[in-house]
Formats: C-alpha cells, sequence, structure tokens
C-alpha cells in the first residue's frame, strides 16, 4: 500500500521486534498485540487470474501449473497480451461479396508484438487454440517426477508401517468397535497379513542422466558477424521460458498468465484471521481486515525545529484516534529491553489457546488419529520477542500529563461549528485539537557529540487505552478497556550545525 | 525569433489555441489539437499529410547546441501520417511517415526518424542515432525491437475527431491552395 506519509518517518515496533511503519501492521484483537506480515501466518485462500478474473481450486491451479488457460503474457514486455481481430480475406473464395472471415490474433499493446511476428497462424476462435508448444525434455522431466512421487509413496508407506508396529501396544479404535483390520482383510479376501510391499513395490529409480563428452562447435560467425543486438533476447525474456530459453527473438512464443492468490493472514498465537479478503476476486474488499491502522492511534510528525547537538528542539506531532472510542494517550520512557505491552498476552491469548486442548476429557485419548490432527491443528506458537534493533540517539522530555483523544466521527469532518469536547488540556502538550486529531508539542534533544549530518532517531513509548469490543461477554456487556503500549520511533532528520 | 508565418493547407485542422510560432507549414489532414505546441526556432517545419498532433504534444526545431552558430537553416520535414500523443516532446531534425510518439515520450534533436517507428510512452531516446525502419522503442530501459510492419493508421479516430473538434474549438481558416 502506497501510504499518504510515505517516506517511513514514524515506525512502530511489532511484537516481533521489527519495525515497521502504521500502514504495515496488524492488530490482533484477541492477542492485543501488533502483528506484522512476518509475525502472522500466510495461507492461501484462493487461486485466480487477474485478467479474466476466473477462480480455480487449488487442485486445478497445481494442475495447470499455477498458470491460466486462456490468458497469455507477451513474451516480450510481460505484460498481458490481448486478443485483435484481424479479418483475412472472404470466407467464400468464390464469391468476392461474402463477408470478411474474422481472424484473430494476440497483440502487445505495449511493445506492439503480435503473434503473427513469430509466425503463429491466426486463429478462427476468439478463445484461446493457441498451439501449445511441447517441451523437448517432457518425457525425461515426467519420469523423473514419476520416480519420486513413487520413492515418496513407498516411503510413506513404509513409515506408517513402522508407526502401526508401534501403536499395537495400545487398544486402537477398530479393535473396539471389534472390526479388525485382519478381520476386514479376511473378509474381503485378502491375505490377513501385510506383506512388505517396501521391498516388494520398491520403486524403478529414474535412467540416470549421463553427461555428453562431445560439445557443439564454437560459432565462427560470433566473431566475424556484427551482431543484431534487436535479435537477440534479453536474459528477462529468456528466463521467462525456462524450458526453452530462446535466445533469438523468433522463438518467442506466447506464455500462459502466472496466477496470483488470495491469501488470508492468520495471528500465530491465537490463530484468529487478521486479514481475509472476500472470495470473489472482483472485490478487492475484506471480510476481516484488522489493519492496525484502524486500531492504534496514528503519529505523525508535523514540524520540527532544526536539530542541533545537545540543543534542545521543538516537535509538533499529530495523533489521531481511528476508533469509536475515546482513548487516552500517555507518554513513557521508551524501554528497548521490555517486551512493551505483551503483558496482555499472557491472559487473553496464551490461555484461550491453550485451554482448547485440556477441555477435552482425557478418556478420548483412543479416538482415530485423524480427528485428534484436526482438533490440534497447527498448534499455538509462543513468539519469543526479539530484541529492537533500533538505536536512538535523541533523548524526549517525556510530558506528565495526558492527551484525551475523543472518538473518530466522520461527520466532523463537514462541521465547521468548531465544537470543541470541552477537554481540559494541558495548552503546555496540546497545542491545537479538532474532532479526533490533536497536536502534541515535545521537547526533544540530540544526544550531545554527534557528527554532522547523522540522522537523529528518537523514541517513546505511546500508552493508549484500547476498547476491545470482542472480548465482551454475556455477563460483561461493559466493552473491555485496557491500556495498550507501542513503542513508537521518529526519524526526525538530520542534524545540522551550530548557526 | 522571427514572425509568425503559418501556412494551413486545405483539409488541415488546427485549433486556434494552439502555439504555434515560426514557419511552419501543415499539410492537409492533419489534426492539430488546442494546446499542442510547435516551435519552429531554427528554421521552417514542414508537416505532411494526415497527421495527428495532440493535446500537450511539443514540437521543437532546435539545432543541437554545437551546430547552433552555423548559417545554415535547416527545415525540418515531417512525413505523413506521424501521431503525436498526447505530452510528447519531439526535436528530431528529420521524421519518415507513420511513426508513434506515444505519450510523454522524449526524442532528442540528434535522432533521426525513418518510417514506421514508434517511440514508447514515457521512453527518452537521446544518443546520436537514425531510428531504423518499424523500430519500436518500449519500456523503462528503452528496448529497441524491429516490428513486422508499421503501426496501424488512426483513422477512425481521425475521422472522429475531424467532426467533434470544430463544434467545440475555433479553427484557423486554410490559408494555402494546393
Ligand atoms: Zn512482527
Ligand atoms: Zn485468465
Ligand atoms: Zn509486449
Ligand atoms: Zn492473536
Amino acid at each position: 500500500m502506497s501510504y499518504i506519509v510515505s517516506p517511513d518517518v514514524v515506525k512502530y515496533a511489532c511484537t516481533c521486534g521489527l519495525l515497521k511503519p502504521i500502514s504495515c501492521l496488524y492488530f490482533c484483537r484477541y492477542c492485543c498485540e501488533l502483528r506484522c506480515g512476518f509475525c502472522v501466518c500466510h495461507e492461501v485462500d484462493s487461486h485466480f487470474c487477474g485478467k479474466c478474473c476466473e477462480n480455480l481450486p487449488s487442485s486445478e491451479a497445481r494442475l495447470k501449473k499455477n498458470r491460466c488457460g486462456n490468458c497469455y503474457i507477451c513474451p516480450c514486455c510481460q505484460q498481458e497480451l490481448s486478443t485483435r481481430i484481424g479479418s483475412k480475406g472472404p470466407s467464400n473464395p468464390e464469391d468476392p461479396k461474402s463477408t470478411p472471415k474474422k481472424m484473430y490474433y494476440l497483440s502487445c499493446l505495449y511493445c506492439r508484438w503480435s503473434s503473427r511476428d513469430v509466425g503463429i497462424p491466426d486463429q478462427g476462435a476468439a478463445t484461446g487454440g493457441w498451439p501449445e508448444r511441447e517441451n523437448v525434455h517432457a518425457n525425461r522431466l515426467q519420469e523423473v517426477i514419476e520416480g519420486y512421487k513413487a520413492f515418496i509413496t513407498a516411503q510413506r508407506q513404509q513409515k506408517e508401517r513402522e508407526k502401526k508396529k508401534q501403536r499395537g501396544k495400545f487398544i486402537s479404535y477398530t479393535d473396539r468397535t471389534g472390526v479388525t483390520a485382519a478381520a476386514l482383510r479376511k473378509r474381503i479376501g485378502l491375505p490377513a497379513e501385510v506383506p512388505n510391499t517396501y521391498y516388494r513395490n520398491r520403486p524403478k529409480p529414474p535412467e540416470v542422466a549421463i553427461a555428453r563428452e562431445e560439445v557443439e562447435d564454437f560459432p565462427e560467425d560470433l566473431l566475424t558477424k556484427a551482431l543484431n543486438l534487436m535479435e537477440i533476447t534479453t536474459i528477462d525474456q529468456r528466463l521467462l521460458q525456462p524450458d526453452l530459453q530462446p535466445t533469438t527473438v523468433d522463438k518467442l512464443f506466447p506464455i500462459h498468465k502466472q496466477l496470483s492468490i488470495k491469501r488470508s493472514l492468520r495471528c500465530r498465537s491465537c490463530e484468529h484471521n487478521v486479514s481475509k479478503p472476500e472470495y470473489n476476486p472482483n472485490s478487492v474488499k475484506f471480510k476481516i481486515q484488522l489493519f492496525a491502522y484502524y486500531h492504534i492511534p496514528e503519529v505523525r510528525i508535523v514540524t520540527v525545529e532544526p536539530l542541533r547537538a545537545g540543543k534542545t528542539a521543538e516537535l509538533i506531532l499529530k495523533f489521531t484516534n481511528p476508533t469509536q472510542h475515546q482513548t487516552v494517550i500517555t507518554f513513557l520512557p521508551l524501554d528497548l529491553t521490555d517486551k512493551g505491552g505483551d503483558g496482555d498476552r499472557e491472559v487473553v491469548g496464551e490461555t484461550q489457546s491453550l485451554n482448547l486442548p485440556e477441555k477435552q476429557p482425557p478418556s478420548l485419548g483412543g479416538q482415530p488419529s485423524s480427528l485428534l490432527s484436526l482438533s490440534s491443528r497447527q498448534p499455538s506458537i509462543t513468539i519469543k520477542p526479539r530484541p529492537i534493533r533500533q538505536a536512538t540517539n535523541c533523548s524526549i522530555a517525556i510530558p506528565g500529563s495526558k492527551v484525551i483523544l475523543p472518538p473518530r466521527d466522520d461527520a466532523a469532518e463537514y462541521d465547521d461549528s468548531g465544537e470543541t469536547h470541552n477537554i481540559q488540556d494541558d495548552t503546555k502538550l496540546v497545542v491545537w485539537r479538532k474532532s479526533n486529531k490533536a497536536f502534541v508539542k515535545l521537547a526533544v534533544t540530540p544526544d550531545d557529540g554527534l557528527e554532522l549530518n547523522t540522522e537523529i532517531v528518537a523514541g517513546f513509548t505511546m500508552q493508549h487505552i484500547y476498547t476491545n469490543t470482542i472480548a465482551t461477554t454475556v455477563e460483561n456487556k461493559e466493552p473491555d478497556r485496557h491500556d495498550h503500549n507501542v513503542r513508537v520511533f521518529l526519524s526526525l532528520g538530520n542534524l545540522v550545525g551550530s548557526e | 525569433m522571427s514572425r509568425n508565418s503559418i501556412k494551413i493547407l486545405p483539409g488541415a485542422l488546427v485549433c486556434e489555441e494552439s502555439k504555434l510560432r515560426g514557419d511552419i507549414t501543415i499539410g492537409a489532414g492533419t489534426i492539430i489539437h488546442p494546446s499542442a505546441t510547435i516551435l519552429a526556432e531554427a528554421g521552417p517545419i514542414i508537416i505532411g499529410d494526415c497527421c495527428l498532433i495532440e493535446e500537450q504534444a511539443k514540437i521543437i526545431h532546435r539545432l543541437p547546441f554545437d551546430e547552433q552558430d552555423t548559417e545554415k537553416t535547416p527545415v525540418l520535414i515531417i512525413g505523413a501520417h506521424n501521431v503525436f500523443e498526447v505530452d510528447c516532446h519531439v526535436e528530431s531534425p528529420k521524421i519518415g511517415n507513420c511513426n508513434v510518439f506515444e505519450s510523454k515520450c522524449f526524442v532528442g534533436n540528434k535522432v533521426t526518424v525513418t518510417n514506421g517507428c514508434t517511440v514508447g510512452a514515457g521512453c527518452k531516446v537521446t544518443e546520436e542515432q537514425i531510428l531504423k525502419e518499424n523500430v519500436i522503442i518500449f519500456g523503462e530501459k528503452c528496448q529497441m525491437r524491429e516490428g513486422l510492419d508499421r503501426p496501424g493508421l488512426q483513422t477512425l479516430q481521425m475521422e472522429t475527431l475531424s467532426k467533434v473538434l470544430p463544434n467545440y474549438h475555433h479553427i484557423r481558416k486554410p490559408n494555402k491552395k494546393n
């Protein structure tokens, strides 16, 4: 997302220790923690083609090698190719008055490459039917793939058999019902003992590839003939078709467009989604979008006085409350050793996720392994917070008073009455406020003895009251309000010399 | 700069708001949009038939710095069926037929353009060179490739324009007989 405050001058520390601008962060409402792209689980929701917007099930996508069957991209410049109509003579050669026959060819509107350039015959139908080129090594590849597939199956079978032998000491599910595997086998007329299939069906390894000793002769004309760079493909063009790697432009052929994915992101410690897109490829909306931008007060730098080593400068920050609930911002000194706002996680996240397996009565221990694995899918991972590697070289005078931010009111944008929420502000701290925004004045002092042009980074811990509407239970109708700490880092610019 | 001498052949459609400076001859069937700029600084410009010069396009006849002291007044001849798309900037000393200068491209004053060439959107061509016939320049890195044939003519678009433009703009009257 290209964000309005594009240079990332204000960064928030994610729970995992990475610093990110607010637009790149998520906020898990269940753990009350910031999450970034590196500390969530990425899951593929659906495969779709970005050109024709067709949804493909993942099995079909795999079968088609993650490419769309109908859409092509330009082998020359990698833009999408469009089908164009080119009439070609009358449909009935004897009758010159008959309507001209419509012929279709592929054309790139960007670099003007067309399927006619490489001599692909025009097609009579608009949808596909374009000749597919066979990979010369297709047979060999298939042979190798099949060889390895057989190898994997054999290995898996062997592992399962070993597991079965171990499990034999305990009462198995089938034993309870009286239907044992051996009894079943007898009933359908198979020998009771399973022979060792691994040794019997040991896969035939694919034929070993042998390197050739003789090499092609060096083409003399490489040295004598003038090189026409327009006939030679670029590295990008070659790598686009790894199976052929054409060296000259007359061997460039249309390439099936690669599919795109929609993915959902899952909090790793509580397994709730922090982002889930709508299934329809035409939709750019989300079903779940727990972006930090909607939950955490946004900090922006308004002005900062020229920074000089050891001299105090005035810094004005703008705080915006994005939520529907009033919040109070408290400034705390930056503590890099502390885990920040991790206190809540132990209470909310860990217990919730750990409770799940415990609730099951222990007597169910003998249930089939498939069911067990379903319930404990992806066990909760305790993410150890990493230390923050960002050093600060500027101190911020932490003000004692707090800043109240009223809830966001979309209608307030159009309200010129200048209604102030009757908030008694510390006028030394809050210099301006309107609806859910406030300008706050802080004093910053770059460290003494810094060299000129050093980038000045300051940091503080922003404590805000987060109102969690999700945790409201039946007996507790009041929304859950608690403090949440976020460590904010500000890049204030470079150090300048004395006047 | 010398006085303006604009010769418009019958059939040309030149909007009055276009900025034309110097000695310019505009061929029949050529369409010049309201805010196009054509500057004949170094010498006369002769524009061929059926060219399309779109909004904000700049055609400037300006000599390279190292040739500016010479006495000669070269003529910039632009062939027929050339398309100058929105906000292109062309200073080429010689332009053939059927070329397309796409939006926001730049062609320097040492680049000779032959026939059927396409300078892609945003491409900058400044090195001294002669663009071969049907050359296509495209992409961020100004890649070059040779096209199969000339780019298609904009006949339909020009027909529409010649109907629509006079309804909304003042048109300069042709002042030259064929
Ligand atoms: Zn993270
Ligand atoms: Zn498609
Ligand atoms: Zn292309
Ligand atoms: Zn969570």
